[in-house]
């Protein structure tokens, strides 16, 4: 028999709160984190269509993790080291204790290390001066410095991996560490989402997409309104997501607290277009069903979608027209939500927040609400989105993430025994 | 060796500001790996920031011998001649 694999511990650095306690009050509450951007110092915001984002303010690494860790790397991997830290602390996980070859780190990074990229980049190309590239230029902008500095800081010497499929890369680091440990190659496996880069050269390219939304520059609140019908596009995000996944058998040898059991995960790709989604449906409900597959589920077994949902016309629209395919009359009676209206669109680390999301949801039988669904669009209206938080006892979540490249995952929690529950290691 | 106290003071400077540290405890005498715990990263890091603080350029073959705080002390003296002298060693090092 598989081994079954557990959620054991949680970490968020987020537009709406850095640590799990803050960022769920404030999601329950349906608050926005969505603010202007006043300046990509030295560029004004004129020559920008859009103008707002989901910022994660004030954050100063050292106030929560060791210097000597979080100066070598760039801003997205200092969020991944925030929320790893809380996550373990909150997992009550020893390392002194575990055997660390057991212990693996698999990161989901969209852009990486785009801070000091862009700057670098920009200084060479301004001042044609290659020796004052900085040294530490290549191991910042490595897309697994954030998996190497989490493993170093903790000793972590078990598989580590980072991957990088755009906005759906860390819910494949969830269904990678599901994998993995079921396959026995971990006891415990740190799952990280991480993206930062708000930064002028990103920002810029994602607006030339006209990806983004950019009507309401002057509402910054209102921006980011998945399955409403004036939608416009997604707000970019930032911030970390981290979710300790070990082994049942392990979690409870340990009697450790369980937030809940990821019991599935698909991942496929459309093979259709890099950055549009298949208008029929058809590849997201695919994955969507081979997911409940591995989860050994049905779909009239989910209670709760936490939906990628951008707030992309196309992609809402798309992903409203799978549910349906799939869950038949079941969708009206499934509960949906969209993390993405209340922080915007956190690329690599969207995967591991509505994963965050998920297991609350499961864990508290609470739903937090979809800000901005004001003026539900007929394309995708579903009776269970709300713009209010919602009640109900969750068995079965599905979280959705889709990324450019033509690219769908999809994972499966269940809720976990009422022994789990109870357990606090 | 007599070191040039602008100098000397400059490069404990930026040590004593990559180790978050006095520079008063910063030693010419001090090992950079043995005394001081840089590893071959820090190290250069740190000649990259000396780099920049005295508008130099470092070759590679030198950093062989750049040990010590005073080794480091003593290369810049080299590179940017002694102060009496203005730039007439850095000169005779590109001809």
């Amino acid at each position: 028999m598989r081994a079954r694999v557990v959620v054991t511990g949680l970490g968020v650095v987020s537009p709406i709160g850095i640590g799990i306690s803050d960022f769920w009050k404030a999601a329950l509450a349906g608050q926005s984190g969505i603010s202007a951007i006043s300046s990509f110092d030295p560029f004004p915001m004129d020559g920008y269509r859009s103008k707002v984002a989901g910022q994660v303010r004030d954050f100063s690494a050292d106030r929560f993790i060791d210097s000597v860790h979080g100066e070598r790397v760039d801003r997205y991997a200092q969020f991944g080291l925030v929320a790893v830290k809380e996550a373990l602390a909150d997992s009550g996980l020893q390392m002194a204790k575990e055997n660390p070859h057991r212990v693996g780190v698999i990161v989901g990074a969209g852009m990486g290390g785009m801070l000091m990229g862009e700057r670098e980049i920009t200084q060479l190309y301004q001042q044609q001066k290659p020796h004052r590239v900085h040294p530490n230029f290549i191991p910042v902008i490595t897309l697994n410095s954030a998996s190497g500095i989490i493993a170093i800081a903790y000793g972590a010497k078990g598989p580590n991996l980072t991957i990088s499929t755009a906005c759906s890369s860390s819910a494949h680091a969830l269904g990678q560490a599901l994998h993995c440990i079921r396959e026995g190659r971990a006891d415990v496996v740190i799952v990280v989402g991480a993206d930062a880069s708000i930064t002028p050269l990103v920002f810029a390219g994602f607006c030339s997409l006209r990806a983004l939304s950019s009507k309401y520059n002057d509402y910054p609140e209102k921006a980011s309104r998945p399955f409403d019908r004036l939608r416009d596009g997604f707000v970019m995000g930032e911030g970390a997501g981290a979710l300790i996944l070990e082994s049942a058998a392990h979690a409870k040898k340990r009697k450790a607290r369980v937030y809940a059991e990821i019991a599935g995960y698909a991942a496929t790709s459309e093979a259709y277009h890099m950055v549009i989604p298949r208008e029929d449906g058809l590849e997201v409900a695919y994955t969507m069903k081979l997911a409940l597959a591995d989860a050994g589920l049905t779909p009239t077994q989910v209670d709760y979608i936490n939906a990628h949902a951008t707030a992309t016309p196309i992609g809402d629209a798309v992903e409203v027209k799978a549910i349906r395919q799939l869950f038949k009359s079941r969708a009206d009676k499934i509960t949906i939500n969209a993390t993405k209206s209340l922080i915007g669109h956190t690329l690599g680390a969207a995967g591991a927040i509505g994963g965050i999301a998920s297991v609350l949801a499961l864990y508290t039988g609470k739903i937090h609400p979809t800000a901005n669904y004001d003026d539900p669009d007929p394309a995708c209206a579903l009776a269970g989105l709300s713009r209010s938080a919602q009640e109900r006892r969750v068995k079965v979540a599905l979280l959705n993430a889709f990324g450019f490249g033509s690219n769908n995952a999809a994972v499966v929690f269940k809720q976990a025994t009422a022994e789990g529950r109870r357990s606090k290691g | 060796m007599a070191t040039d106290p602008t100098i000397s003071l400059k490069i404990r400077t930026a040590l004593a500001e990559y180790l978050k540290r006095d520079p008063d405890r910063i030693l010419v005498t001090q090992h950079l790996r043995d005394d001081l715990g840089l590893d071959s990263m820090a190290v250069i890091e740190l000649l990259y920031r000396i780099e920049e603080a005295f508008d130099l350029q470092i070759p590679d073959q030198d950093l062989v011998g750049l040990a010590t705080v005073g080794h480091v002390v003593s290369y810049v003296e080299k590179r940017l001649g002694k102060p009496a002298k203005s730039s007439k060693p850095k000169s005779k090092k590109k001809s």
